[in-house]
């Protein structure tokens, strides 16, 4: 009979998750008839637009490169209960690592400076979260506001760099210096600019997902996600699984900003990244923190945004419809997410 | 004419099969102060859980005051006049006194606003109609335990209560603070207030009511005029005639002291007396050391400090001979701690996760190749265990999904997989049907044969008696007793030491 409520659960779950992502639909459509004169063109390429030429397909899914892993730093702090809300600043903070590392080697060796850069970001990432976990072992503070205030801080820090000694006098935008072409990730499919991070990406994914299910590390961050306190009873370390949690997921925010200036922008611009952060929240609770359902989950996003784009070039609607729709989009599945969580809590 | 009767009350939990209240008659009359005594699972709780609306009761009826109630939630208790002070307090320290006080039924200004002022003037009123004497505008946080207990009562006394429930109120307090309470409480019933205490200390018993209800079990045993009792007689009917269980424990020579506490003290914050003062204690190889008491006794503290979950502020703890006082737990496990705790289902086990990895989590190194788990060897160890053990269900479902015997036994299984020369036992069978409960005696019974050192915490009697060696009794985070078990120790006996009418050190 425990069993059967259990699938229950789980069909619960899913049953929520469609219901929550339809009515963001019917709101999508709503607001559309509302805000549009031609709905019916508009809707056909909200919808159908990304799909309907090389580029925007390829775009779209280049889009969803930087939330795959973001989504994957959210899952693997969700899954050991510690909350990383930095990573915003840990994306950007990144990414001007990784500028700077390509601009301060303007001729190194493409291969071994790009892997410089990105362990540079990547530290970076697993620096500014990792201090947050820190603190929460050391003194006990609220790892969720700490890395939201530091992530806050390092945005400023990161504004200064591009607009300041980084800006680049030659380009009218509030951006760096582009970095060498030697560091440019290949093309995967012109005219679009999907190009190798995908993979990088993908890979990610993959490691994450063994890391959890198949490590000692991993089942030891797990079980003390699920209970610390009888990890603790049962011998694991769980002060550590504060901190390396954080890390890793500050790793993964570091990873997305740095692989989107090799890969997508080539320079630092002035709060490209924004959004990245907060919206790999949004993907990790759509795939249920599962690594591996971290990437349908971010193309499903990337589409939401690369069909407004469309829409919007199309047809008589703003970009900010899109924006819309994700908030809607965000707000629904938080608040589906936190029912559940709740109604567990209440039952148990 | 009863002020309230509750009739044939009776309640099953069905997790663990537990027959809570069996059948309850209670009888309360009109402004007076009765005392509900009775052991750890008695039912005292339950059933005033259920007279104030937080359990329903599978069977029974309610009358107050004559006429047939149904009480479905502590907020309809109020209304009925109910109240009700926990063991441990509800009250928001940050809060002032009187912002406490009418919490959930505030005065407002203009329906939507806090009347601060109307609060204060309101708890004010209330706090002079009684004759208390305390500042309504003092904030809880700086408050000692005996003036939140008074912001408890003025809490219901505020809500025009005419019968008040206190579950264990002098646990917490001060001698002076006790009195203090009872000063209260007899000034409360004077002026035609009814009292129902729950306690287990019979010297408050004689001292505070005029009539008792015993419980044993789960029912009634005996209700009396508290002037026609004494307080040799209430320990007799609370722990009633000794049950022997199915054990036959063989003789056998003790050997080393392998896990020793020496001096051992525990002090909290907040607390005015240590939960453990000055323990001493030692478990030899062969040995099974049963600790008794009543709860609040300091038998949960004991549990924590001595599997190192807790640290302790004075004393020492040796294992081997070794200090293993500053110690964590992934090093106690290192050197071989074997737990069963009391709490099952959030410290002894992952709900959510499998059988299997709740099974391999004190040893999982062991099936490690390069970081990874291999899957394999950890779901054989975990069939095997579950063989042996006769564990039903596939090791890969949430242990959540098992009942509460098989939880208890893949705990059992993992534990004494990992066991090297000492083991603890809290509670190993609370909850459990018979079938399930000889089967852990049975095990222990078996490593003590093997020469381990067992600590085996119990608030059950006839288990400790039937199963220890040797059997320390704690009272107020003391060792009232230690006693060896060698066929002339009664459950009376033990029962006076436990209720503190006994103390001493013997051996």
């Amino acid at each position: 009979m425990k069993r059967w409520s259990r699938w229950g659960d789980l069909a619960a779950g899913a049953a929520g998750l469609a219901i929550a992502l339809g009515l963001s639909f019917l709101i999508a459509v709503a607001l559309i008839f509302l805000l549009s004169r031609s709905p019916l063109t508009t809707i056909r390429y909200f919808f159908v637009g990304p799909f309907t030429n090389k580029y925007y397909l390829g775009n779209m899914l280049n889009s969803a490169v930087p939330l795959i892993l973001t989504g994957l730093g959210i899952a693997v702090a969700f899954k050991s209960s510690v909350f990383n809300l930095g990573g915003e600043g840990q994306v950007y903070s990144g990414a001007l690592v990784t500028t700077v590392i390509c601009l301060a080697l303007p001729a190194a060796n493409g291969y071994l400076g790009g892997a410089a850069a990105l362990a540079g970001a990547v530290l970076t990432g697993a620096v500014l979260a990792g201090l947050s976990g820190f603190f929460k072992m050391k003194w006990g503070t609220d790892e969720l506001i700490s890395s939201f205030l530091i992530s806050a801080a390092m945005g400023f820090v990161v504004n200064y760099f591009i607009t300041g000694p980084l800006d680049d006098p030659a380009n009218n935008l509030l951006a760096s210096y582009a970095i060498g072409k030697q560091y440019f990730l290949s093309w995967l499919f012109p005219p679009s600019k999907l190009n190798s991070s995908a993979a990088i990406a993908v890979l990610a994914a993959a490691a994450v997902f063994f890391l959890m299910s198949y490590t000692h590390v991993g089942y030891e961050m797990r079980m003390c996600g699920l209970n610390r306190e009888f990890s603790r009873y049962g011998g694991i370390n769980v002060s550590a699984y504060v901190v390396l949690p954080m890390v890793l997921s500050g790793a993964l925010h570091g990873l997305a900003g740095g692989l989107a200036i090799l890969g997508t922008q080539h320079m630092a611009v002035k709060e490209f990244s924004f959004g990245m952060g907060w919206n790999g929240i949004a993907v990790s609770l759509i795939a249920k923190n599962h690594p591996l359902a971290v990437i349908p989950a971010a193309i499903f996003f990337a589409w939401l945004e690369a069909g407004a784009k469309a829409a919007m070039l199309h047809s008589d609607v703003t970009f900010e419809l899109a924006a819309i729709v994700q908030a809607v989009i965000f707000y629904l599945v938080t608040a589906q997410a936190i029912y559940i969580r709740y109604r567990r809590r209440v039952k148990a | 004419m009863a002020y309230l009767r509750m009739r044939g009350i009776t309640k099953l939990y069905p997790e663990n099969n537990v027959l809570a209240n069996d059948s309850v008659d209670f009888e309360v009359q009109r402004n007076e102060i009765h005392a509900l005594v009775g052991e750890n699972g008695a039912g005292k709780s339950t059933l005033m859980k259920i007279l104030y609306g937080l359990e329903r009761p599978d069977r029974g009826s309610i009358e107050l005051a004559g006429r047939a109630v149904r009480i479905a939630s502590p907020l309809e208790a109020n209304r009925l006049g109910i109240g009700m002070v926990h063991q441990h307090f509800r009250l928001i320290p940050e809060f002032t006194i009187a912002e406490n006080v009418v919490l959930g039924a505030e005065p407002r200004r203009q329906g939507i606003f806090l009347d601060r002022e109307g609060a204060l003037a309101a708890v004010r009123r209330v706090i002079g109609e009684y004759g208390f004497s305390i500042d309504p505008a003092l904030r809880v946080g700086a408050l000692t335990v005996g003036q939140m207990q008074l912001v408890e009562i003025l809490k219901i006394l505020y809500r025009r209560a005419e019968l008040l429930i206190l579950d264990e109120p002098t646990s917490v307090l001060t001698e002076q603070q006790i009195r203090r309470l009872f000063d209260t409480l007899r000034a409360l019933s004077a002026i035609g207030k009814t009292v129902i205490i729950i306690t287990h200390k019979l010297g408050e018993v004689k001292e505070i009511s005029q009539r008792v209800t015993v419980m044993r079990a789960g029912r009634v045993v005996a209700v009396r005029d508290t002037a026609s009792v004494d307080e040799r007689e209430l320990s007799r009917l609370m722990v009633g005639k000794p049950v022997s269980l199915q054990v036959r424990r063989e003789p056998q020579e003790r050997g080393r002291p392998v896990l020793e506490l020496q001096g051992v003290r525990l002090l909290v914050r907040g607390q005015d007396r240590p939960l453990l003062d000055g323990v001493d204690l030692t478990v030899h190889a062969g040995e099974i050391v049963g600790v008794a008491g009543v709860s609040g006794n300091g038998l949960g503290e004991l549990e924590d400090v001595a599997s190192g979950l807790r640290r302790i502020s004075g004393g020492r703890i040796l294992h081997d001979g070794q200090d293993i006082t500053r110690l964590d737990s992934p090093r106690l496990r290192q050197r071989g701690l074997a737990y069963v705790p009391a709490d099952r289902l959030h410290r002894g086990s992952s709900l959510k996760s499998s059988v299997m990895e709740n099974m391999i989590i004190a040893s999982h190194h062991r099936f490690l190749r390069g970081g990874v788990i291999r899957r394999r060897q950890a779901e054989g160890f975990a069939s095997e265990l579950a063989a042996r053990y006769s564990i039903e269900g596939d090791p890969r479902v949430p242990i959540g999904t098992l009942s509460g015997g098989n939880i208890q036994k893949v705990i059992l299984a993992r534990e004494l997989a990992s066991r090297t020369d000492f083991i603890l036992f809290s509670e190993p069978t609370w909850g459990l049907d018979v079938a399930s409960s000889e089967f852990i005696y049975d095990r222990i019974l078996e490593i003590r044969r093997q020469g381990l050192a067992i600590l085996l915490i119990s608030s059950n009697l006839d288990e400790i008696l039937s199963l220890a060696d040797t059997l320390v009794v704690m009272y107020r985070g003391r060792v009232a007793a230690c006693l060896p078990n060698s066929g002339g120790l009664t459950k009376e006996l033990v029962g006076e030491y436990m209720l503190g009418l006994r103390q001493e050190v013997a051996r």
